[in-house]
């Protein structure tokens, strides 16, 4: 059974007097532990796709069902909650909290889950030690490279235990050694944790690794070929 | 669909983030606390010097006048006259004897009556005192600079004051007819001499007021028909070491007092004028006050709604990552509660820092208000030592608190409207 089924997705908003059509019918299937890559040009509704997946945003019609779950049938707080214990972010400008260490930016979701303390200390040391950063998981963002503030946000997101990480242009900001390095992490990790990854990008050396790459253009799905 | 689990952030978690972002800008967070105090403390000294102003006025007025309570004719107080007077003065003293007051209690003879000389006559208050034991042997004795005060077994002496001295063109030794009118048409007077003149620097005392014996004055009210055996007298004033005693003593007196015409009043129902003038400064005093308080308000509103605009972002990223609409509200919210906490303590540094010096030098005030200036009737001493009672801290802690954790309710609300995808696409 699928993961995460999209059927028939459209999104337009308003722009000035202008309707754009960001998404029209979109269509798709994810399975566990799938590690798959949204590409297209710039405005083609990449991001727009992951934000409807992540219940950040509300399509305009169609339904996303994560687990049986239909995102169209959740109110804002119930949707908060969906976003907490089931999917986890990853942003293109790292997105750490600047007030609070590694450990603790990876501890913030568990704390939102009520995982007790000693459980959540101890899988925030473990995913930081898997991205390679428990040397310096007491630093605060402000004293970490842009690669490794990056690797936390990987060690959050997955620290969580969500069904599926939907990380936008996740190497965007990365030099390559340090974005191919974040990506054998990402892919690592999903398969070790079973996790479902779709991330979208425009970089080539992301395209290479996925194992599933849907292409998008002006909102329409023009392939998806699988490995 | 219900989600299995929920979210409830700890607490200890707010703190520590809100804590972190207070301090995120140091030099901002210290700033604002340091105007907050800066404002907290001109409040608090306004406040104290203007406590300690009408404290002095209510203290002046009551030992000048007829203390805390005072028991008078019922009529008195809404048409004087000197046929208005308590006949059994001997018998209200006996009864108030028995009662255990903590304080003086003191029998008056007042009168309006002329005070005439070969030179000059002019209508004066004549106080008939017991001269040993009422306070304004403590009070006007120190402020002598001629003769002497008036001995107990003296029954024509008198004390003026220079302003009186110099109406009635007198010195020590003058004599000075005193002419009171009796209710039927006719006068009565009476002679008496200078033994002592005062300056206090207060016109209501220097130039108005005329001090004999009791005996003296007892005359006119004989003259009236009372009858001496009595020891009648126009009032008693009963001077508490404690103020929170008038309440149940001037209760008290009421169940105990033999005489039905005789009124039992506290010092706020027999000076209603001075309580006016007091309610009338403290009004002003408040507008200005809140005036002060708003800048400082749009001062804190600016500082965290710059601190709430500038992490949109990142309450994007909160959003995004499951953080509640409320939890962010509380967050927003602590994070004022704490600068509110530390407005409060620095405030109390400032101010009480303020509070202290002027409580113990006091501020001159001689220059600035001319001698013998009087407000409804009474003086303020000139030098003041600010003074703030439990309930003024109470109260201004209270003030500062709520107004600055109000200050923070328009930023949280702003910071609960971010939509995490405009926020993270900032």
């Amino acid at each position: 059974m699928s993961v995460l089924t999209i059927e028939h997705i459209s999104k337009s908003y308003q722009q000035g007097e202008i309707e754009v059509q960001a998404l029209t019918d979109v269509n798709l299937k994810f399975e566990k532990s799938e590690f798959a890559a949204l590409v297209g040009p710039s405005g083609s509704g990449k991001t727009t796709l992951l934000n409807l997946i992540g219940g950040l945003d509300t399509p305009t019609s169609g339904d996303i069902l994560l687990n049986s779950t239909n995102l169209s049938e959740l109110n804002e707080q119930a949707l908060s909650e969906f976003r907490l214990f089931q999917i986890g972010f990853i942003f293109q400008a790292y997105n750490l909290v600047p007030v609070l260490s590694a450990l603790e930016n990876v501890e913030l979701v568990m704390v939102l889950q009520n995982i007790p303390t000693h459980e959540r200390r101890e899988r925030a040391e473990h995913y930081l030690e898997m991205v390679g950063l428990k040397e310096l998981m007491d630093r605060r963002p402000g004293a970490l490279s842009g690669g490794q503030q990056q690797r936390v946000a990987v060690a959050r997101a997955l620290a969580a235990k969500p069904k599926l990480v939907l990380a936008d242009e996740p190497t965007a900001n990365l030099d390559s050694e340090n974005a191919s390095a974040l990506l054998d992490i990402m892919h690592n990790l999903a398969k070790e944790e079973q996790t479902t990854f779709i991330f979208s990008t425009h970089d080539v050396r992301v395209m290479e690794r996925a194992e599933r790459i849907i292409t998008l253009q002006d909102g329409v799905v023009q392939s998806d070929v699988s490995e | 669909m219900k989600q299995a689990h929920t979210s409830s952030l700890p607490l200890s978690t707010f703190v520590m983030l809100a804590w972190r972002n207070l301090w995120r800008h140091r030099r901002r967070t210290l700033i604002t606390l340091f105007s907050i105090a800066i404002g907290f403390g001109l409040t608090v000294l306004s406040i104290g010097l203007q406590d300690a102003g009408h404290h002095s006025m209510v203290k002046n007025a009551i030992n000048m006048g007829d203390g805390h309570i005072t028991l008078q004719q019922r009529d008195y107080l809404a048409s004087p006259a000197n046929y208005r007077y308590i006949s059994h003065g001997k018998q209200l003293m006996s009864v108030l004897s028995k009662q255990s007051i903590d304080g003086k209690v003191v029998p008056r003879i007042t009168l309006q009556v002329l005070a005439s000389t070969a030179n000059n006559s002019v209508g004066v208050r004549l106080q008939g005192i017991s001269p040993a034991t009422d306070p304004l042997h403590k009070l006007l004795k120190k402020n002598m600079t001629k003769g002497h005060w008036i001995e107990k077994s003296d029954m024509r002496g008198l004390i003026i004051g220079e302003g009186m001295a110099r109406k009635l063109k007198v010195k020590i030794g003058s004599k000075i007819i005193i002419i009171a009118g009796k209710k039927g048409g006719d006068s009565e007077s009476h002679l008496g001499r200078v033994r002592g003149i005062f300056k206090s620097g207060i016109s209501e005392l220097d130039s108005y007021l005329i001090i004999s014996g009791l005996e003296f004055s007892r005359k006119f009210l004989v003259a009236e028909g009372a009858v001496a055996e009595l020891k009648p007298l126009t009032r008693i004033a009963i001077f508490l070491n404690n103020e929170e005693d008038i309440a149940p003593l001037k209760a008290t007196i009421k169940i105990i007092n033999p005489e039905p015409d005789v009124a039992v009043l506290d010092w706020q129902e027999m000076m209603p004028q001075l309580v006016q003038y007091i309610v009338i400064d403290d009004i002003s005093a408040y507008v200005m006050q809140i005036f002060i308080l708003l800048v400082i308000l749009f001062g804190i509103i600016n500082t965290v709604l710059m601190s709430i605009l500038e992490r949109t972002r990142e309450f994007g990223l909160l959003r995004a990552l499951g953080l509640k609409r409320r939890y962010l509200i509380l967050l927003v919210f602590i994070e004022t509660l704490l600068l509110s906490l530390m407005a409060v303590v620095f405030g109390w540094l400032i101010g009480g820092l303020i509070h202290w010096y002027v409580a113990v030098n006091g501020i001159d005030f001689t220059g600035m208000i001319p001698e013998g200036t009087t407000f409804a009737g009474t003086f303020m001493d000139p030098v003041i030592y600010s003074e703030l009672s439990v309930h003024r801290v109470v109260q201004l802690t209270s003030i500062i608190f709520i107004a600055t954790l109000a200050s923070g309710i328009y930023p949280a609300i702003k910071a609960s409207r971010i939509q995490p995808v405009e926020a993270l696409r900032t």
